[in-house]
Parts: C-alpha cells; sequence; structure tokens
C-alpha cells in the first residue's frame, strides 16, 4: 500500500494559521514524501529526495507547489526512479519536480537565475544526506563565485517584478508574493547574503514581524479561495481578516501595507547597497565622492550624510531632510541611526524648523521617498504627530490609487509643482499635506480635519491668519471640483455661491492648486481634461467675483450661432426632428414632449455613449436639447447609427428599457470594487437662481442609470433643465436642474420626498 | 449527438485509428497540437528547472458521433491510447446541437 496523504486535519484546523500552520503542514507533507521515498529505496546509497525554494524553507502554503530534486549519483536505476512522482501527481498535489546529477544541478543553476536562488535554501527529506551535504556547499560556493552576475541578474528580476505587479502598500489587491514589499523581496535580501556575507544591509530576520504578517494572509488566502495565486482580492479581505481573528478589512489592509512598505524600504536599502558594492567592485576600487553641503552634512556617493564628529540638534533630522530630496539622494543608514537620538523640536517651532520643514515639501518627487524614510524610521510622527490614525490606511474603493498618507505625499509633490500659480507657495504645500488629515478620525473628512490641521499649524509656529487660511482649504478642500462638476456654472448662483466660501483671490487661487494636485494624486479617473477645463472655467468665474467684478459681467449669454439658428428653424418647420452631432456635442431640436431626455439618454446608453453634462430650453412649443458625451470605450463615436437610432426612438419606435436591461447583462460588472459611495439623492432648494431645484443623485454607475433617473423624473412631470454627470470610480454623481410643469421649483417637502423615492427605486433597481 | 475529442500521444495516433474503426465509427478529424497537464509537459526524469512549464507534441482527435455509441468510442480510445505513463492525455464528450452534412445536407443522426 502507498502511503496516503491526508491533509484535511491540517487545512481544516483554524486554530492553525500563519507561521505555526506552514510548520505543521510542511512536516504533515514531507513525513508523506519520506514515505513514499523509504517504500521506494531500502538502500539509498547514491540518492536522496530534497526539497528546494519555499518547500526548503518550510514555508508550504496550502496551495504551495512542492519544489522536489531527486539528486542522484548517476549510479541510480532512472526507470525505476521513475516510479517516485505517480503518487503525488495521483494524490493531485502540485509538484515541481527534476531528477538530477549534482553537476547537472550546478550546470543547470549557473545558466539559470531561479535555479540558483532555489539551491539556496535546499533541505535534505530522505536518502543520501552527504549527497545533499555536497550539493549545498557546491551550490552555495557557485553563487558566491558568480556573485557579481547573479546580483546583477537578480537585480534586473527584482526591477522587472516590481513594475509588473506594483506596490503591495498601494495597491488595491495586492500581489502578496511577487509584489513590491512582498515575501519574495524578504526572500532576495537573503540571496544578497548569501552572495555577499559582508555587505551591510537589513538582515530578513530584523523583518520577521513584517514577514509573518504577509505570510498569515498569504495562508489564509489560499485556504479561502482554494486556488494558487497570492493576489489578494477585494472580495477575499473580508474572510481572510475574520479567519485571522482580525476586527475587519480595513485593518487587515492597513497591517499588510505597514508590513509591505517596510519590507519595500529595506529592499530599496539593500539593492541601493548592491549596486554601490557592483559600481565599487571593478579593479580600481575607488571610494565614493563627497562634497560638503554645509551645516555639517556631506553627500557621499549618492547618500547624504552628518559630517563625522557634526553633533545631533533638534534641527539636524530636517537639515537632513531637506539636504536629501533637494539632492534626490538616500539618508545614509549611519546617519539614520545618528539622528534617531535628536532632541524633540520645542513648541512652537523655531522659523528655522518651519523654513526646513516647507522647504522638504517643496523638494516635489523626491520628497516622496525621504518623508517615507522619515516615516520608517520614526522620525515623521514626531513632527507631525496627528498623522498618527493615516499611517499605511487603505482607502479600498477604486477611485483612491493610495493610502491616506502616500497621497497626502502624492498630492504634496504635485503641489510643488503648482506653486508658481498662487502668491503663498508655503501654504499651498502645507494645505496639500493637511487636507485628508481628518481621515483617519471619525466624522466628515474635511470637517474633523480643519481642527487637526490648525494644531499642526501652530505648532509649526504659523501666524494665525495661515492658521485660518489652511482650516479653510481642509474644509473646502472639495468644494472646487465639487461644485465644478456637479452645478452648473453658467448660473450665477454658483459662481456667487463659491465665492461667498473662499472670500479672497488669493485663497481662491490655493484651493484650485490643491483640487488639481488632489485629483491627479487620487488616480486616474479622479482627473481628466473635461475635469480640467471646469475647474479653470469656475475658478477664473469665481476670480473675477472676488477681484471685485460684477458676477453679471462674467457670465452671459453668448448668442447663438448661424449654425444653431438654422437647426432651430429645420425643428420648427420639418416634421423630423433637427439632429447636429459632431465632436461630442449632439444637439437636438424637436417638439417638447414629456420624457424627452430620457429617450435621447437611453440611445446614447445604447451605443456606448457616457454623457457628461446635457442642456435643455424651450422655445415655444420647441425643445433644445445639447448633450456632451463622451465614448465609454474610448472609440470613435458612431454619429450616424446615433442619429437613426434618435429619430426612431422619438417616434416611439426603439423599446429602450428591454434594449438597455440586455446591454447591462453584457456588460454586468459583477466584480467587487471595494466600498462605494452610499446611494443617496439630495433635492436642494437653493442652489439654483432661476427658479429651478437641484436634485443630486449619488449611486454606483450602471448601463442606463441615466435613461431611469431621467425616466422617473420625467414620470413625475419635472422638467430637467440642466444635467451634469460625474463619474468617480464605479460611482456617479449625476445632478438635475428641474422645475415642476408650471415653472416653479420645488418647495413642497412632500414632493422633494416623492423625488428621493422615486429616484433611490431607480438606483436600486439598476444595482440588483 | 456527441463530439468526442481526445488529446493522445502522437504514436498512439495508429493504434487509436485502428481500434475507433474496427467498432465503426466512420469519421475522425485529426490535429497536431501541443499542450501540458499537471507535470508540466515534463517526463518522470526531467532534468531541468523545476518550475519551468514545457510544451509537448500531442494529437488530438474528434469525432462527431450518435449519443449510444459514446460510451463504447471513450472505452475504446482510452485502451488503445493507454500507456500507463504520465502524458497518456484526456477524452471528453460534448453536446452537438445540429449537424449538416454539406453535400446532400442531411441532418443529424443521418449526416454522421
Amino acid at each position: 500500500m502507498a502511503p496516503v496523504l491526508d491533509r484535511s486535519a491540517v487545512l481544516d484546523d483554524q486554530g492553525l494559521r500563519g507561521r505555526p500552520f506552514v510548520d505543521a503542514y510542511t512536516a504533515l507533507v514531507d513525513h508523506w514524501l519520506v514515505a513514499l521515498f523509504d517504500e521506494l529505496y531500502d538502500d539509498p546509497t547514491g540518492v536522496a529526495l530534497l526539497a528546494t525554494g519555499g518547500h526548503g524553507r518550510g514555508e508550504l502554503a496550502p496551495q504551495s507547489d512542492l519544489d522536489l530534486l531527486l539528486l542522484h549519483d548517476g549510479s541510480i536505476d532512472l526507470e525505476r526512479a521513475e516510479r517516485f512522482w505517480y503518487p503525488m501527481w495521483d494524490s493531485k498535489m502540485k509538484v515541481g519536480h527534476s531528477t538530477r546529477t549534482i553537476a547537472e544541478t550546478l550546470g543547470l543553476a549557473s545558466d539559470d537565475l531561479a535555479t540558483a536562488t532555489s539551491l539556496l535554501s535546499i533541505r535534505h527529506l530522505a536518502g543520501d544526506a552527504q549527497l545533499v551535504e555536497r550539493l549545498r556547499d557546491a551550490a552555495e560556493g557557485q553563487w558566491r563565485k558568480q556573485s557579481k552576475r547573479g546580483l546583477a541578474q537578480l537585480a534586473e528580476t527584482v526591477d522587472l517584478r516590481h513594475q509588473t505587479t506594483g506596490e503591495v502598500a498601494a495597491a488595491l489587491e495586492p500581489d502578496l508574493k511577487e509584489g513590491r514589499g512582498g515575501l519574495r523581496d524578504v526572500h532576495a535580501l537573503a540571496w544578497i547574503l548569501a552572495a555577499v556575507p559582508e555587505l551591510d544591509i537589513i538582515a530578513p530576520s530584523s523583518l520577521a514581524a513584517e514577514y509573518n504578517t504577509l505570510l498569515d494572509a498569504r495562508v489564509e488566502l489560499h485556504r479561502v479561495t482554494g486556488r494558487s495565486g497570492d493576489v489578494l482580492q477585494l472580495h477575499d479581505q473580508d474572510e481572510v481578516a475574520a479567519r485571522l481573528g482580525i476586527e475587519n478589512a480595513d485593518v487587515l489592509m492597513t497591517d499588510v501595507a505597514s508590513a509591505a512598505r517596510r519590507i519595500a524600504w529595506a529592499s530599496d536599502e539593500a539593492w541601493f547597497t548592491v549596486r554601490e558594492h557592483l559600481n565599487s567592485s571593478g579593479v580600481f576600487k575607488r571610494s565614493p565622492r563627497r562634497r560638503e553641503l554645509g551645516g555639517g552634512i556631506e553627500t557621499v556617493g549618492e547618500r547624504v550624510e552628518l559630517g563625522e564628529g557634526v553633533a545631533v540638534d533638534e534641527l539636524s533630522i530636517l537639515r537632513v531632510a531637506v539636504a536629501a530630496a533637494q539632492q534626490r539622494a538616500r539618508i545614509g543608514r549611519r546617519t539614520l541611526e545618528a539622528l534617531a537620538s535628536a532632541p524633540p523640536l520645542p513648541e512652537p517651532w523655531p522659523t528655522e524648523a518651519r523654513e526646513l520643514f516647507v522647504d522638504l515639501l517643496e523638494a516635489g518627487t523626491p520628497a516622496i521617498g525621504v518623508i517615507e524614510t522619515l516615516d520608517l524610521n520614526d522620525m515623521w510622527l514626531p513632527l507631525v504627530p496627528e498623522w498618527e490614525p493615516n499611517r499605511s490606511r487603505p482607502q479600498r474603493n477604486a477611485y483612491h490609487r493610495f493610502t491616506v498618507d502616500r497621497h497626502s505625499w502624492e498630492c504634496v509633490a504635485l503641489a510643488a509643482n503648482l506653486t508658481g500659480t498662487v502668491a503663498r507657495p508655503d501654504l499651498l504645500v502645507m494645505g496639500a499635506l493637511l487636507h485628508d488629515i481628518g481621515k483617519g478620525y471619525p466624522g466628515q473628512h474635511s470637517l474633523v480635519g480643519m481642527d487637526l490641521g490648525a494644531a499642526v499649524m501652530r505648532r509649526m509656529g504659523f501666524p494665525e491668519a495661515d492658521v485660518d487660511t489652511i482650516r479653510l482649504m481642509i474644509e473646502h478642500h472639495l468644494l472646487l471640483p465639487d461644485v465644478a462638476t456637479r452645478r452648473d456654472l453658467d448660473d450665477p448662483a454658483t459662481i456667487l455661491m463659491v465665492a461667498a466660501r473662499v472670500e479672497t483671490t488669493d485663497r481662491l487661487r490655493l484651493l484650485a492648486a490643491l483640487a488639481e494636485a488632489d485629483s491627479i494624486a487620487t488616480g486616474p479617473s479622479a482627473w481628466s481634461p473635461w475635469k480640467a477645463g471646469l475647474l479653470a472655467k469656475l475658478a477664473e468665474r469665481v476670480a473675477f467675483v472676488t477681484d471685485g467684478g460684477d458676477v453679471g459681467g462674467v457670465i452671459t449669454d453668448s448668442p447663438a450661432t448661424t449654425a444653431q439658428l438654422e437647426l432651430v428653424e429645420r425643428g420648427a418647420t420639418g416634421d423630423r426632428p433637427a439632429i447636429d452631432a459632431h465632436d461630442d456635442r449632439l444637439t437636438i431640436v424637436c417638439a417638447d414632449r414629456p420624457g424627452l431626455f430620457s429617450r435621447i439618454a437611453g440611445v446614447l446608453a445604447l451605443n456606448g455613449l457616457d454623457v457628461l453634462e446635457a442642456s435643455a430650453h424651450t422655445s415655444g412649443s420647441l425643445a433644445i436639447e445639447e448633450f456632451r458625451v463622451v465614448s465609454a470605450f474610448g472609440n470613435e463615436i458612431p454619429w450616424s447609427k446615433v442619429e437613426q437610432d434618435l429619430e426612431r426612438a422619438l417616434l416611439g419606435r426603439i423599446a429602450l428599457e428591454p434594449r438597455l436591461a440586455e446591454r447591462a447583462r453584457s456588460y454586468q460588472r459583477r466584480r467587487n470594487t471595494g466600498r462605494g459611495l452610499e446611494p443617496n439623492v439630495r433635492v436642494l432648494e437653493h442652489e439654483a437662481s432661476d427658479g429651478a431645484t437641484v436634485v443630486e443623485v449619488v449611486g454606483p454607475d450602471s448601463v442606463g442609470l441615466l435613461y431611469g433617473l431621467t425616466r422617473a423624473l420625467a414620470d413625475l412631470d419635472l422638467d430637467i433643465l440642466r444635467a451634469k454627470i460625474a463619474t468617480m470610480g464605479s460611482d456617479v454623481v449625476d445632478s438635475f436642474y428641474v422645475r415642476d410643469r408650471s415653472g416653479a421649483a420645488i418647495t413642497d417637502e412632500a414632493d422633494g420626498a416623492e423625488i428621493r423615492t422615486a429616484l433611490l427605486h431607480v438606483l436600486k433597481r439598476s444595482r440588483a | 449527438m456527441k463530439l468526442v475529442t481526445a488529446i493522445i500521444k502522437p504514436f498512439k495516433l495508429d493504434d487509436v485509428k485502428t481500434a475507433l474503426k474496427a467498432i465503426n465509427v466512420v469519421g475522425l478529424t485529426v490535429t497536431e497540437v501541443q499542450g501540458f497537464g499537471r507535470q508540466g509537459g515534463h517526463t518522470e526524469t526531467y532534468r531541468g528547472a523545476e518550475y519551468k512549464i514545457d510544451f509537448v507534441p500531442k494529437v488530438r482527435l474528434e469525432a462527431v458521433i450518435a449519443d449510444a455509441d459514446v460510451d463504447a468510442v471513450v472505452d475504446t480510445i482510452v485502451n488503445s491510447a493507454r500507456t500507463d505513463k504520465i502524458g497518456d492525455g484526456k477524452v471528453w464528450v460534448t453536446s452537438v446541437d445540429q449537424i449538416t452534412r454539406i453535400r446532400t445536407g442531411e441532418r443529424d443522426n443521418d449526416a454522421i
């Protein structure tokens, strides 16, 4: 009877997690392998079974491959050896198997990097132990001897791997093994030390806690999915957290991101050191070039260091950080250790400290890495203690690309490029740093953040007027983007509302620059030429008012063009609708009728077009509807087909509802893209000036949603004057300016409640 | 009607063809293909890198048959293609909605 592997006891034992699990599971599998080997070989002279790679490290996860080498001295019967593998295949285990001599193995390792590194963690399982020791010595010796070539190759594969898998700390769905900051980066540290033991890098053993955090998550991920693959997807994050006894997925992903950041930083440090080593280990050894930067700071090669014997004072950390950011250099390890004993800054900070801090933020992109280094070495929180709850805080949705802290630093770097647009560059970068500081605290983050930001500013010794400006920037950091994408910029009420909130042109410019930096730092779907254009238009109009101009002077009705007049003429006289479509604009003139807007919206959705904004006017019995659209797939817009469909739809000859439902099924986005915005409908009375009411709808985007919403509005006998659609990742914010049949605003509370009910129903239905 | 598809070792093609002929299978389509399975395309005494995946040349057979013949055809392919070694291949059966013989226009079972 062949020995049988029963994995269920260990796999199902929920008490076994992480390290204890892999220990128990590897032992179980190994026991079975040894039994198989022993059954085949009574006398194992000249043959041995050994585990390589992760199996060699004793870290088998539930879905890991078994990496096995049947090592022999050339004297064994290979046909007999063939029989060894069949029980493994029959047991459905995934096995990476090979049968080789020591010479064959070394030959392969010298050509193949992955084999060479997998031999650095071999483990004897059964058979001729001497054979295994000979291979171990030879493989490790060969790796050391060929270290220069091996490390250069390894550096390249590490870079390539990081590029393809992305950062574990930043990714919505991180690759725990191969991502930047993942388990593989810790293995690579061990391989570096195996090649050049004297190299001064952070040893894998000092990253044990971080490594185990990722290992814990990986084991449970394999258990949850039952598949190999190490990408921790959104829909598995809750269950992995629960199995690990972690209170929720947010906490799990914060732990994962924190661990990955530290590993990534150690890995960066190590590879930087390796490259220094490779560059200096030629025939002509030269010591790195030194350059004095003043203030007891110097660059040594590409590192910034405190000079020998320079005393550490309370400004040292900031001085070194600014030098590193401005020189685009790393801070030396020795200097980091010395800075750990720097005395704290007095409160409020002296002027020089404040200026250094602002210099650091204004250094742009290089400041991100420097601040990350400070944070990972416990030197950032003492500068900004209120930062703590934002550390590695995940945002877990498709809209945001980074954790809260990293997002803020990216925002600072982008803002540093925009300092030319504002009167106070220092306040711009401080606002960029602090705009989301409330995110780690309960409550509405822009409101909660005001006091937190003010505390930071006061500690740094900024005057009270500047503290006020920062409070305003934090409170209103979403004002311009929200208004630009959701409100009618041709309505004087919109411009006056924003002007009243920002008060001065200087503050307006600060908010505009912050909005741009914030949007770009958020992610690709938060910034587009369309949004940039809207923001610029809004800022320009508000500035006209805050500069003392009259709002009437900046919003003027542009006279109708001859083309428009001609279209109206055609619409009035012909029996068919007059349609003009070019670029991204569609204009339709036809007899007014209820539900016109929703029919047009339905046709556009059927043709894969997303509406950006729309407006409707009536002229006598004529309706003039204008739409700005964008192709959902970035294609050329097939206007002639759209026009045909429109003509038929306006005659009521297209079954829009079922056709949209069918299209929705084809494009069903089943994928969970994380926490979306809470579906909501708000009826806002006082935001428009021309007797209209603003209805703002927030919810998950879906095919035909605009059709459904506008049809519901038509059923309530409401006229849509204007509409604006802002897409945010997988969510959408639709704003409608509506009036009732008599041309009046919605003032009755019961009517408002009815609108909410109708639109929430549409949202709910489209989500199901 | 069923479509029987089999992936087999190329050197077993003649044996399988003869065996199918003997049970009156009247039509067969053969394609040269390559692929890998659970062993990653490696032999039992593979000497290369454990993690590598190699494609192995194989032959794919396809035959459209009547429902009643499914078991006989599958058993015949399995018995004639078997070497008891890894890489012997797989056989699977899928349902066929409609068959038309192009020359005559005969349909379904008549067209087999």
